[in-house]
């Protein structure tokens, strides 16, 4: 949802498919490849973690690979918190996410909570 | 000599030759010096052992199916201060927290006798590990080692929490808001409702404010779709972020 926002409030056009899918360089996103490539090893491939963090510093900096992995374990911290309280969206947002919901295939989610 | 908690912090931080940022290894130093010593509901010892799971989950290669007990599988501390019962709960929230159910939590706390405020103290402590540690590991940095557990009771001071519709757990609503709770919610109109799943317990707000500010972006920024730091543009930070949560399966 945060991503949508900050994308149309720079009349940027953003395939969403960059949260779930395969990447490519986009004038949306700079560096969008290196940056998931980052969050998809730490996630599922700790050993290709180590190459995954020098191609984001090449590209960018190291500055930016430790802010994004600052942000890595922000929502680790997140997602706990609204899984372990049961958080729900209020049912207005969860109306006006419904379309995004269902292409990104959220439904799937055993954290659904209507 | 005893390292002190914040130590324990810088040391990993500086042992290396990155430039982490100040304010992040404060946020770090801050969560830390809070996780072995007394709590609202648990005491130190207690925390710890519930950070313990938490450690032992986060670096299981082989994670126990949520459908099984952790507890049981040889991998966690026999001689827990916390039940078994309770070890597979923590486990279970630090591993696969998106196969949650109320009706998981229901029976959860029939099992272990945990009231909501005690679970949201433990999903404090999960947070502070999770951050701290996944942190590291993604910077390339060795993990801080847990401080010692400081003696001392709990504070058990309550909220006027109530029932809440979106959440499992009881919430402090912004009209009833506290003393304790006015740095997190003065001055806002209204709270993201994962923002306010934690109100029950304000020493879990005040690590969750200190974490998301430094990790992410302070709070009272968070309406600047433009915001930035000066390195990853805000639609970066929520690529990851959100590239994080569906890993997570995270429907929120």
């Amino acid at each position: 949802m945060m991503l949508r926002a900050s994308s149309s409030a720079n009349d940027l056009e953003l395939d969403l498919d960059v949260v779930r899918g395969d990447l490519q360089e986009s004038d949306a996103i700079q560096h969008a490849p290196e940056l998931a490539a980052l969050v998809d090893a730490s996630v599922n491939d700790l050993a290709s973690l180590p190459s995954a963090r020098s191609a984001l510093v090449e590209a960018t900096d190291e500055a930016t690979m430790l802010d994004a992995a600052a942000v890595v374990a922000n929502f680790e911290m997140m997602t706990r918190i609204a899984d372990g309280t049961g958080t729900r969206h209020p049912a207005d947002r969860l109306e006006s996410m419904s379309e995004l919901s269902d292409s990104m295939g959220l439904g799937d989610f055993a954290s659904e909570r209507a | 000599m005893t390292k002190t908690p914040t130590s324990l912090i810088e040391l990993s931080h500086e042992a290396t030759n990155l430039h982490i940022r100040s304010d992040l290894t404060a946020a770090h130093a801050h969560v830390w010096e809070k996780l072995a010593a007394p709590g609202t509901w648990w005491n130190g010892s207690e925390r710890l052992a519930v950070a313990e799971v938490v450690r032992v989950a986060l670096g299981d290669s082989d994670p126990v199916p949520p459908w099984d007990s952790a507890s049981k599988s040889g991998r966690l501390p026999n001689s827990s201060r916390i039940s078994s019962e309770l070890q597979d709960a923590v486990y279970r929230l630090a591993v696969h927290a998106g196969t949650l159910t109320e009706g998981w939590y229901q029976k959860m706390r029939d099992a272990t006798g945990v009231t909501p405020q005690q679970w949201v103290e433990i999903i404090e402590v999960t947070i502070s590990v999770a951050s701290v540690l996944r942190f590291a590991q993604l910077a390339g940095i060795d993990s801080p080692d847990f401080p010692e557990p400081l003696q001392g009771q709990p504070t058990r001071q309550t909220q006027p929490s109530k029932p809440a519709k979106h959440h499992w757990v009881p919430v402090v609503h912004l009209e009833d808001s506290t003393p304790e709770l006015a740095p997190f919610y003065n001055g806002l109109p209204a709270l993201a409702p994962v923002i306010r799943a934690l109100s029950s317990v304000p020493a879990a707000m005040d690590t969750l404010f200190t974490l998301g500010d430094a990790q992410y972006i302070p709070m009272r920024e968070m309406v600047d779709m433009n915001w930035t730091r000066g390195t990853l543009s805000r639609r970066q930070i929520e690529l990851v972020a959100g590239r994080l949560s569906a890993h997570r399966e995270c429907f929120y």
